[in-house]
């Protein structure tokens, strides 16, 4: 059904098992990188100039990941491509051999951009491993907990990290010309944002000074205010606990939350328009833009907030209970959507460490899921964390990032990656707000201080930067209205009576348990799988929107989602000579992904003496 | 140091910060035997009058960002007041901030080099975000646990890396301060958990103990995990303005954290810790009690964010309903472990508290029942609410509230007691008070 590589069919019920007669299913043949590597070096030393890199600081590897780019300014092309992350931090490593009830609060801990996600989804691994299911007012609470996070992190990435890439500042010297074209472009959305022309709203978009900035900036902490209402603090939250949330739910609690809410349905009005206008004002000047950061439309998501009557935690329903989700799990093959099964996305997904700086493990203990679906060697519940830290060597291992890979494909992850399969699966339980029809989605915003308006996000015909960014711009008021409606209905709960928000749990001393939590973070797909052996976890496996996005190249030679999207991008900016190339379309390629961590980008210019090393940053306080 | 005001001329001024002498330094903790600030006072020179800028470094180790996400959060000053020199007497903070920072590229490494080779035109403090890996463990095979920069020397293909661990040895001994934000950076905080294959440590645990900043300062720390923003930012503009002579010495304890946030243990700010008093605890998660018998460690915990809250005063943990997990402590997280179980200690003081509740809560609930009436009611002898029937006062509570009151008036004037006519010379009836006679209502009805 919804396999090409891996040697799974269905039977006539749909489920999933190994094709007969295949033996040695899962094996594979590395594909050797030293090839396109040596063509690579040796397109480099023929120019005689690299040995005389001026190696001042501009070639310095900062933040945990590394961009290393080999670029041909003659062509404006992209010659090859190199994601690498420079942090490792042995979460996994330090899981193992706990009591299962630290993986919460330790998890969380991964990430400090949505460190509340991580902490959601290790208790949803823990219930699904012990059977405990929250009581709806604890799922609610919780969805509107992620809601809020994705409410900050949304106007963080536009306005304050990839924002500025499209600002009057930035563009006037990448491409004056364009600068010039916005002064004198009228901006249709003018009576939604505000302004009369292209020029003066990006002009508002520079950094520290513009006011687009500053609001986002504020934005960014009404959201997080509501968010601590109910998670107690931010970035790690305290009130996640197994079976529901810990939190005192009072009339001030959904009072407060609601007055910091109704915020956002200006806001989400004002930000789709801004982000649309920019899209096809870019698209304007230059078609070749729908070229920056594209790749092919192969998307996952393991969808999010989930029904509160039907939620049940357990593996055998999870492809029920996992499409009546606010956003539809499922997977995106070529622009078509070939699965919304979590089984399916589960069993999908292996993790592959040639190229990484680990090492290979032997075992395969779980031949099956729980629901007895065929399940790879490679596939978190039987990975192992060895880590072996070495040096660099593209040919080789460059990274302590690995490479997840679903039915052996390259997909990414990220925030529109919710807009595009829920819009196209047309499974969105009934709601208040949000409606499916298969090629768009419909948000309706109230009317707040601007009258109601009905979004409309469609599916777009091109996957690039822009779409990235615009789908994003429109998940604001996807996510607000997602939160209003959960907030609804934990109203309605109180008025029912339905006031608990956590169920009492036990951890077995004995036997075998595993879990897995399937759950958004901020820029997608996040899974944490479980194995708790006699009540200690002996594995522990997370997996990332980033992890996803920023992997190298697989064993079988493709590249990782922004490997390919960096190598797809023309080089548009207009410079004086190789000394004053900046590198902005190659940034706003790997920025429309909201890399979750610091990341460089290091791009050779070919054919001169020049290193390029920018900052792609996940976050913005610093300006100067 | 001046003020600017709007009209020129018409400026303010404070007196100049005394930054050379005997208080030179901000104030390690008393016990501390060596006043690190007197070995140092040649170097602090340079630090005298106020400063019209002062660079930051800001270094993330093994970090998970959520240090810069806090500071971003804050709001008493907020971040881009800092940095865009706009807090009237303090200096601008001019930031390099390897996530942060947007003009990257040359001009921002070699402004680390600079400091490193001390050619800037103004102090430098560093900050440390995460925690520091032991990188000979990962050198033993060729590679690394984190890093940022390169050494600067051979083929851009096979450059090897500058571990961040490298860059805090390098900026830490010319650092006016060096700051550890987050319990990562002061503890070694979750990657130095039991099992951690990194060997990770704090700054303190690197730097070691005799490690001075130029002004003669240990490392700064600021734990929390994730640390509240705003304990952060204040600490920077506290210490900023005690150098520009505005402000008084930030006192700092015995592990360097800023004494009037974190000396206080996070339960005796708690919100709930009148439960806890009255004995009643929360036995499930959501309950409005306190939590001490579902995992919180508060009382043995140093914080402050129950009265701070967790950003503009919103949140805090147990104001919203979490147990304390004591991430701000030197010994998160195994210390603490296994979350969502009842810390030993809290069986002993939690019984304890329960017998004494027990007693005091009904005493309580008798003068809660008087406090709730107006003394019209109690005069007219009715509650006109038309919500409901509040219980009239037993004879047993009008005893008790008989006592209650001798005690409470002792020694003082009961309102109502002076004669009326004292009171209202011209002769204006008070209603409900006979001429001549105390307020009846104040007479206790045994
Ligand atoms: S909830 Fe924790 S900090 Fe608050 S009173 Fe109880 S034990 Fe103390
Ligand atoms: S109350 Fe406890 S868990 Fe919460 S921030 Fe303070 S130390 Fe951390």
């Amino acid at each position: 059904m919804c396999f090409k590589n891996l040697p799974i069919e269905f039977d006539s019920q749909g489920k999933a098992q190994l094709k007969e007669g295949v033996s040695n299913p899962y094996t594979y043949q590395v594909k050797s990188l030293h090839a396109e590597e040596d063509q690579l070096r040796t397109l480099l030393a023929k120019n005689g100039h690299i040995k005389s890199v001026d190696f001042d600081p501009v070639t310095r590897v900062a933040g945990a990941l590394a961009f290393h780019t080999v670029a041909d300014l003659k062509e404006g092309k992209i010659l090859s491509a190199n994601s690498m992350a420079t942090l490792f931090r042995g979460y996994e490593v330090i899981l193992k051999g706990r009591d299962p009830r630290d993986a919460i609060f330790i998890s969380s801990r991964a990430c400090g951009v949505c460190g509340g996600v991580h902490a959601t989804v290790a208790a949803h691994a823990m219930e699904m491993a012990f059977d405990i299911k929250p009581p709806p007012l604890g799922i609610v609470v919780r969805n509107m907990m992620l809601a809020l996070e994705y409410l900050y992190d949304h106007p963080l990435h536009l306005f304050l990290l990839a924002g500025p890439d499209y600002s009057q500042a930035i563009v006037e010297q990448s491409n004056p010309e364009i600068m010039e074209k916005a002064w004198r472009t009228p901006a249709p959305g003018a009576n939604i944002h505000g302004y009369a022309n292209m020029g003066k709203l990006m002009e508002d978009m520079n950094p520290l000074t513009g006011s687009l900035y500053l609001e986002a900036l504020h934005m960014t902490r009404v959201a997080r205010e509501a968010y601590v209402l109910l998670g107690a603090k931010y970035p790690h939250p305290e009130t996640i606990v197994p079976g529901g949330v810990s939190v005192t739910i009072t009339l001030q609690t959904f009072n407060e939350v609601y007055a910091r809410l109704i915020k956002f349905f200006d806001y989400s009005k004002k930000a789709a328009a801004i982000w649309d206008d920019l899209t096809n004002f870019f698209y304007d000047a230059n078609s070749r833009y729908q070229e920056v950061g594209s790749r092919p439309m192969n998307i996952i998501d393991t969808g999010v907030w989930d029904d509160p009557y039907a939620y049940d935690a357990s593996y055998k329903n999870c492809n029920e209970w996992g499409e009546r989700r606010w956003a539809t799990p499922g997977v995106i093959i070529q622009g078509d959507l070939v699965t919304t099964r979590l089984q399916d996305i589960n069993i999908g997904v292996e993790e592959f460490v040639d190229h990484s700086f680990y090492e290979q493990w032997n075992s395969h203990r779980f031949k099956t899921d729980p629901a007895g679906n065929p399940l790879s060697p490679y596939h978190a519940w039987n990975k192992e964390t060895i880590p072996k830290p070495q040096g660099q060597n593209w040919k080789e291992r460059y990274t302590w990032d690995t490479a997840p890979r679903w039915d052996r494909m390259s997909v990414e992850a990220g925030a529109y990656a919710r807009l595009l399969i829920t819009a196209m699966a047309k499974k969105l339980p009934h709601n208040r707000f949000i409606e499916s029809t298969g090629t768009s989605l419909k948000i309706q915003l109230p009317r707040a201080t601007k009258p109601a308006l009905e979004l409309e996000w469609h599916v777009p015909k091109t996957w690039n930067a822009f779409e990235r960014n615009r789908a994003r711009a429109y998940a604001i008021g996807y996510t607000a209205m997602v939160c209003m409606d959960n907030w609804q209905h934990g109203m309605d709960m109180l008025k029912s009576g339905e006031t608990a928000v956590s169920t009492k749990f036990e951890i077995p001393k004995k036997g075998t348990h595993i879990g897995a939590g399937f759950w958004g973070a901020g820029r997608g797909f996040l899974t944490h799988h479980l194995v708790a052996d006699n009540g200690v976890i002996s594995n522990y496996q997370i997996n990332t929107p980033s992890t996803i996005n920023a992997s190298p190249r697989d064993p079988f030679g493709t590249p990782g989602p922004y490997e390919q999207a960096v190598m797809n991008t023309p080089i548009l900016e207009k410079y004086s000579g190789p000394e004053n190339f900046k590198g902005i379309d190659v940034l706003r390629a790997i920025r429309s992904f909201d890399p979750c961590m610091p990341c460089t980008t290091h791009i050779h210019v070919d054919g001169s003496d020049r290193v390029v090393s920018r900052e792609v940053n996940t976050c913005a306080c610093g300006v100067d | 140091m001046t003020i600017e005001t709007a009209t020129k001329g018409d400026s303010i001024t404070a007196p100049a910060g005394n930054i050379s002498d005997e208080s030179t330094g901000l104030t390690p903790h008393k016990e501390h035997t060596e006043q690190p600030g007197h070995q140092e006072g040649a170097q602090i020179a340079q630090f005298k009058g106020p400063l019209e800028k002062v660079y930051a470094f800001w270094l993330a180790g093994m970090s998970c960002d959520g240090c810069s996400i806090a500071v971003l959060g804050a709001t008493a000053p907020p971040v881009e007041a800092l940095l865009g020199g706009t807090i009237p007497g303090l200096p601008k903070v001019i930031l390099a901030h390897p996530v942060l920072s947007v003009e990257a590229g040359k001009d921002f490494v070699a402004m680390y080099h600079k400091a490193w080779e001390g050619k800037l035109d103004a102090p430098y403090v560093i900050i440390y975000e995460g925690s520091l890996a032991d990188e000979t463990l990962a050198a033993a095979t060729g590679g690394y646990w984190s890093c940022m920069g390169t050494s600067g020397i051979g083929d851009p293909y096979e450059d090897s890396v500058v571990t961040t661990a490298e860059w805090c040895k390098r900026l830490a001994p010319g650092a006016a301060a060096s700051i550890a934000i987050g319990t990562c950076a002061t503890w070694g905080g979750i990657p130095s958990a039991y099992g951690n294959p990194t060997g990770a440590m704090s700054m303190m645990d690197f730097l070691g103990k005799d490690y001075r900043s130029t002004l003669g300062l240990p490392v700064i720390n600021i734990p929390g995990c994730s640390p509240v923003g705003d304990n952060f930012t204040e600490t920077v503009a506290t210490v900023l303005m005690f150098l520009q002579g505005m402000g008084p010495l930030p006192e700092f304890d015995e592990l360097g954290r800023p004494a009037w946030l974190f000396k206080e243990t996070v339960h005796r700010q708690c919100n709930r810790a009148g439960y806890y008093e009255e004995g009643t605890f929360a036995s499930e998660y959501g309950q409005k009690e306190c939590l001490v018998e579902i995992g919180c460690w508060g009382p043995v915990v140093q914080c402050n964010i129950t009265s701070r809250g967790a950003i503009n005063h919103m949140g805090g943990c147990m104001n919203t309903g979490a147990i304390c997990i004591g991430c701000t402590m030197p010994g998160f997280p195994d210390k603490f472990a296994p979350f969502y179980s009842a810390a030993p200690g809290s069986d002993v003081s939690g019984a304890a508290s329960r017998m004494v509740g027990s007693f005091i809560r009904p005493l309580r609930r008798i003068t809660q029942r008087s406090q709730n009436r107006e003394t019209r009611w109690d005069r007219n002898g009715e509650v006109p609410s038309g919500w409901g029937h509040p219980s009239e006062p037993s004879t047993s509570d009008k005893i008790a509230h008989y006592f209650y009151e001798k005690l409470q008036f002792s020694g003082s004037v009961k309102p109502g007691r002076t004669k009326p006519e004292a009171k209202y010379k011209g002769n204006y009836e008070v209603p409900g008070v006979v001429a001549g006679e105390s307020d009846p209502s104040q007479k206790p009805t045994p």
